[in-house]
């Protein structure tokens, strides 16, 4: 149905970054080999202020099914989180929330 | 090695000369990687991974947005290891703070220990000291009693002075 004046330029934005705004930003942490899980726990605890329980059941997600989301929010947040998660050495990143 | 825990308010632990001596090596050369412009080496990649893992723009953005602190972070934490360490071994004590330091170095020089060692989930201490690799394996898993040590103490500590 395109007539001559249809735009014929793609957007500049992805469906990813602008498609839904209601889906949250969310910060993963992945497993790896090298980190302690009581040292995954303990981090957790330290950036999120979560209660032993629940660090300690995300930590055990992460090392069972290779990842788990531990923040969500902004995506400005979910960058600085997954910045701090960095700074302790954990293998995090952030994505829109699938 | 006497492991690491907490003594009122501090965290203490002792290493023998050797055992300080080789800590004060990975120190060095984890100071090198640092301020090295090694793009591409895995050590560093593990050490600053990309923020995010599909899109390329968005993780370069990140990079920009944090690479300076966090290189900066992980030096400052170096030097107050390198400070707090006994050159020719003794008692290791430490605050708060200083502990937080000893924890996150720790943890890099064993993800680049690791990273440079490919070490994987089976990957087992090595059962006897042949050649270069089993040295360095027997550091790792050396590194990795320290600061499993170091994490309890401070789980300990949270816990409130006893």
């Amino acid at each position: 149905m395109a007539g001559p004046l249809a735009p014929t330029w793609t957007p500049d934005t992805t469906v990813e970054e602008h498609g839904d705004l209601d889906r949250p930003w969310v910060t993963i942490v992945w497993n790896d080999p090298v980190n302690l899980m009581n040292y995954v726990t303990f981090v957790l605890q330290e950036l999120f202020g979560y209660d032993e329980q629940k660090a300690t059941t995300l930590m055990l997600q992460v090392h069972h099914e290779g990842k788990a989301i531990v923040s969500s929010g902004p995506r400005e947040r979910m960058e600085h989180d997954t910045s701090r998660l960095h700074a302790y050495g954990l293998w995090a990143s952030y994505q829109k929330d699938s | 090695m006497k492991p690491f825990r907490a003594r009122g308010r501090e965290f203490v632990a002792r290493l023998d000369r050797a055992e300080a001596g080789i800590v004060g090596l990975l120190l060095d050369q984890l100071e090198q990687l640092l301020t090295a412009d090694a793009e591409g080496d895995p050590v560093l990649q593990r050490l600053f991974p990309p923020g995010h893992r599909s899109d390329r723009e968005m993780a370069d953005e990140y990079r920009e947005l944090t690479e300076e602190s966090l290189r900066g972070g992980k030096a400052d934490d170096l030097a107050t290891v390198r400070a707090t360490l006994p050159a020719d071994g003794g008692e290791i004590r430490l605050d708060a703070d200083q502990a937080g330091a000893w924890l996150r170095t720790s943890n890099d020089l064993r993800l680049a220990l690791g990273t440079r060692l490919e070490i994987t989930e089976d990957t087992e201490p090595p059962e006897e000291i042949d050649d270069e690799a089993d040295h360095q394996l027997a550091v790792y898993y050396w590194l990795t009693a320290v600061q499993g040590s170091l994490v309890d103490a401070l789980v300990a500590g949270r816990a409130g002075p006893r």
